[in-house]
């Protein structure tokens, strides 16, 4: 029951509690995983759009280990960081997709392989 | 790293996930995704599994394991499905997971912020887009994927560039996480010091605070007498006695929420970053207004039929005035 019981954010237990390394480790590990599925997926996926939703994805797993840092040093400048991350996703968002419209409509095709002429 | 999980034991499941992950980007070939996507998530439950039996007394909430299950899930299905439009749908589902991971860390605010901003506006940005730039199917054809989707770009070559960065990056990790400095011990009421009207008004509203009683502050305002050390409010009623209210009498709601302080280090210690945060803003905007609008390019022909059209138009118009008035 132990295990069941919400702590933190349900239990009204106030401030938050010192967090043990260990716990933080499980946090980075989650990180870490999200971060790489992302950087894979930008390797391997050819459509712009979904190169940049995982750019996104990355952006996660960096809030994720900021705000678990954060936690565990009892400390808000994490959080406070991540909404600058947002900020800054949401603008590179506004303009990314502005270009990928651009692509879209030289080409009629969303492959970052139709792009290779840009290499020079 | 020891003693967070067997290095050898992390770095077979990394080729097992990469090999995973691998099978499971799409592409043409005989084993099915979800075979891939089995076997990633068989490395990915093994590796929480065995962090999580050695370090059985400090085990995260068990919410920990759902969200972080379901976030992963979802963030590969981003990245293997074949349709941008549910990649884009799968993502918003990892945004609300990795909310849920927020709530447990206690960071109330970032959560509902994610979920409004990623999911709510940024989200949408991305299916309007997608939407915008897909070929519509000809009459009479079902939707055919485009091979750009179907077909992944050196999948093998990425997936171990992909578990190599793994495999270091948690080497470092687990490394470093039990060398990290001890925390500070919590100061739970170190802010309140700097609210002197919460802290009266909850007073007031819970019967502390009688009438002309009042809190006794410091030169610029502040209650020097709260403070993590201290643990009393001292308070001057309107004869001049000088009483305090110790920390076991404090109401629930005079306790500073994640919002509180999350304003204070955000308005407080960093005000030129969110400055510059709407300068980034303003220029994404203007941007991306300037980069989408769409330069219509008339010939001589267009023109023409459009005057032509325009004439027209004011002739009725004046024909309609002078007919109203003559009659």
């Amino acid at each position: 029951m132990q295990l069941l019981a919400p702590t933190g954010f349900l239990a009204q237990t106030g401030f938050p509690v010192p967090m043990h390394e260990a716990t933080l480790a499980h946090y980075l590990l989650v990180a870490t995983l999200l971060f790489v599925i992302g950087l894979i997926g930008f390797l391997t996926r050819r459509n712009l759009i979904i190169m940049f939703l995982c750019t996104e994805l990355m952006f996660q797993a960096a809030g994720i280990a900021m705000v678990a840092f954060g936690r565990y040093h009892l400390d808000f400048t994490g959080q406070t960081f991540v909404i600058f991350v947002l900020t800054v996703a949401a603008a590179e968002a506004a303009m990314g997709l502005a270009l990928v419209v651009l692509l879209f409509r030289r080409k009629e095709s969303l492959d970052a392989e139709a792009w290779q002429d840009l290499r020079g | 790293m020891d003693q967070v999980i067997n290095p050898f034991l992390a770095y077979g499941l990394c080729v097992l996930g990469g090999a995973g992950v691998c099978l499971a980007l799409p592409r043409r070939s005989m084993t099915p995704q979800i075979v891939g996507a089995l076997v990633a998530a068989l490395a990915g439950g093994l590796a929480l599994l065995v962090m999580g039996l050695r370090n059985a007394a400090h085990l995260p909430n068990i919410y920990f394991y759902v969200f972080s299950l379901i976030a992963l899930g979802a963030a590969l299905r981003v990245i293997t499905h074949p349709r941008p439009v549910y990649s884009a749908l799968y993502f918003i589902l990892t945004v609300i997971a990795s909310a849920g991971l927020f709530l447990i860390l206690s960071a109330e605010f970032m959560a509902f912020a994610l979920i409004i901003v990623y999911a709510g506006a940024i989200l949408i940005t991305y299916l309007f887009v997608i939407m915008l730039a897909t070929q519509a199917p000809e009459e009479g054809e079902t939707e055919v994927l485009a091979e750009y989707d179907v077909q992944a770009r050196e999948p093998i070559a990425a997936c171990v560039v992909g578990f190599l960065l793994l495999a270091a990056l948690t080497t470092m990790l687990f490394r470093g996480v039990s060398e990290l400095p001890q925390p500070p011990a919590a100061q739970p009421d170190a802010l309140l010091a700097d609210m002197p009207r919460k802290v009266e008004r909850v007073l007031r509203t819970n019967g502390l605070l009688k009438d002309g009683d009042k809190l006794i502050t410091g030169r610029s305002g502040d209650l020097t007498s709260v403070g993590s050390d201290a643990g009393v409010i001292t308070v001057e009623d309107s004869q001049g006695v000088v009483r305090t209210i110790p920390r076991s009498e404090w109401p629930e709601d005079l306790r500073v929420k994640n919002i509180e302080a999350l304003g204070f280090t955000l308005l407080r210690g960093h005000p030129g970053a969110i400055e510059i945060a709407g300068v980034i803003l303003l220029m994404a905007m203007l941007g991306a207004v300037v980069l989408s609008r769409k330069q219509v390019q008339l010939d001589e022909e267009a023109k023409l039929a459009q005057a032509r059209q325009l004439r027209l138009f004011r002739e009725t118009a004046a024909e309609g005035v002078t007919g109203r008035s003559m009659t």
